[in-house]
């Protein structure tokens, strides 16, 4: 077989990737020292929002390999991977799964955590649009969710790992420098250009706004000076 | 007089266990009170350092915390207040009636952070106050991770 190169994942899928990574791990640490850290918490969070989103609108509009239809693991794609028949590059339709999986956890987790509090000194920027009640119950589901989320961290790096020894496929090269050795015949990816990058950009930008809580209404000022008692 | 001693011994006992003895309804209100009061506080510090320092309020506030810190909550954890309702259902876990060891080393981290932030208010010094704070947060993170359901 003729082996060749192909452009396989594109910067801003990498860059997503990674930045993706460190953050989740950041925010994982955060979360659990607490104190001051849970500022660092919070802003955490909102670069997780901007990733998330950006990663989404580029599942559309994105090069050929990042686009979700291109792995949307369809049943009879599943059972064409397990028969040991799937030879297309990108993610594999097993890959798939976990990858929107992780997307939808980190994405309950992240949303879950705007509406939470710790009931010490911190609430979520957008607790005031669910009220306290809700927003503890939010607390409790952020706190059980991120088991899950820390379990398929962990399935996800074990697959890799698998892959790597048992498959003897390489898939965080790729991942890192963008290119990939295929056996067959594969295209490079294609798309995704400049102004897909700045409408996903700009979209991104948007939702860190939105889940910033910055447009809400301030709260009211305070009773003027005279009118509060010193006691 | 035997009948009589052992009357006076049933009513001393009677008022020493009452004295002791916090109801259990009464024990939860008072310890979720106790705890919103130190969330009031905890709020009023962080406003300060957020925006506009104030020396004052935020003396107020760390020395209500650390009276409360100070006031024996522990009584409060009277035996069968695992479960109940003060002001609400208390979400306290059964671990903290069973782990004495444990918890009383977060209590004394908790005293110690929150004496220390009393102290470090007086001298109005912003950033000391926030490192203190953190601190005193953490604690209060503790010991609700481990003790207090979601
Ligand atoms: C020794 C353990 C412990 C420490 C230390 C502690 N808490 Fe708690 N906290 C609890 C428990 C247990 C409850 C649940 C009480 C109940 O429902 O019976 C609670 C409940 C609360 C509540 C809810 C009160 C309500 O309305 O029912 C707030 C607010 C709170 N804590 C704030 C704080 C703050 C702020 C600090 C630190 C300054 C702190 N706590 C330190 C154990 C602790
Ligand atoms: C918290 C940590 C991590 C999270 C949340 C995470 C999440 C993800 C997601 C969502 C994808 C899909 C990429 C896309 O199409 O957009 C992915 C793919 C990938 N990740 Fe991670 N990742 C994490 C850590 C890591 C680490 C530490 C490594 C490497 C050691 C790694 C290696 C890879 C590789 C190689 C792929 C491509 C898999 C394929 O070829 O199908 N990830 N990851
Ligand atoms: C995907 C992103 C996030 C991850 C992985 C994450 C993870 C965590 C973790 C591990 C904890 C500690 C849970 C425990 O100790 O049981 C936590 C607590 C918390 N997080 Fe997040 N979080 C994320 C996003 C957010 C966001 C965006 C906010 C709000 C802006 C937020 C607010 C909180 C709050 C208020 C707590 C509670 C702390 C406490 O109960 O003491 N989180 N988070």
């Amino acid at each position: 077989m003729n082996s060749q190169r192909i452009y396989l994942w594109d910067l801003p899928t990498r860059l997503f990737h990674w930045l993706l990574a460190l953050s989740i791990v950041a925010a994982v640490i955060t979360g659990q020292v607490g104190g001051n850290w849970i500022e660092w918490h919070a802003k955490l969070g909102l670069l997780i929002v901007g990733l998330l989103v950006f990663r989404v609108v580029w599942g559309f509009i994105g090069s050929t390999y990042a686009r979700f239809g291109e792995f949307f693991p369809t049943p009879a794609k599943i059972s064409t991977y397990l028969k040991g028949a799937w030879r297309r590059p990108g993610h594999n339709p097993l890959g798939a799964l976990s990858v929107f999986g992780l997307l939808a956890v980190c994405a309950l987790q992240v949303t879950s955590g705007l509406f939470a509090n710790d009931d010490i000194a911190f609430n979520g920027p957008l607790l005031d649009l669910v009220g306290k009640a809700v927003s503890d119950r939010l607390t409790g589901f952020h706190h059980l969710l991120v088991n899950l989320l820390i379990l398929l961290v962990a399935l996800h790096l074990a697959a890799i790992v698998f892959y790597a020894h048992v498959r003897k496929d390489n898939l965080v090269k790729p991942m890192v420098v963008g290119w990939k050795e295929t056996e067959g015949p594969a295209e490079s990816a294609k798309g995704g250009g400049f102004v897909a990058l700045l409408v996903a950009l700009i979209l991104a930008a948007a939702a860190v706004y939105g889940a910033s809580g910055a447009w809400m209404p301030a709260p009211p000022p305070p009773a003027p000076a005279a009118t509060t008692p010193s006691w | 007089m035997k009948s009589k001693l052992t009357l006076a011994l049933v009513a001393a006992t009677l008022a020493a266990s009452a004295q002791a003895q916090v109801k259990v309804e009464d024990a939860i209100k008072w310890r979720q009170a106790n705890y919103a009061t130190m969330g009031w506080n905890m709020g009023r510090i962080k406003a300060s350092l957020d925006g506009a320092y104030n020396k004052d309020e935020v003396i107020q506030a760390a020395n209500v915390i650390q009276a409360i810190a100070n006031s024996g909550m522990g009584k409060l954890y009277v035996p069968g207040s695992d479960k109940g309702s003060g002001f609400h259902e208390t979400k306290v876990k059964p671990e903290l009636f069973t782990e004495g060891a444990k918890v009383g080393k977060i209590a004394g981290d908790f005293n110690a952070a929150a004496n220390d932030l009393a102290k470090v208010a007086a001298t109005g010094d912003a950033a000391a106050v926030k490192a203190a704070f953190g601190k005193l947060g953490g604690t209060c993170k503790s010991c609700h991770d481990d003790f207090r359901n979601k």
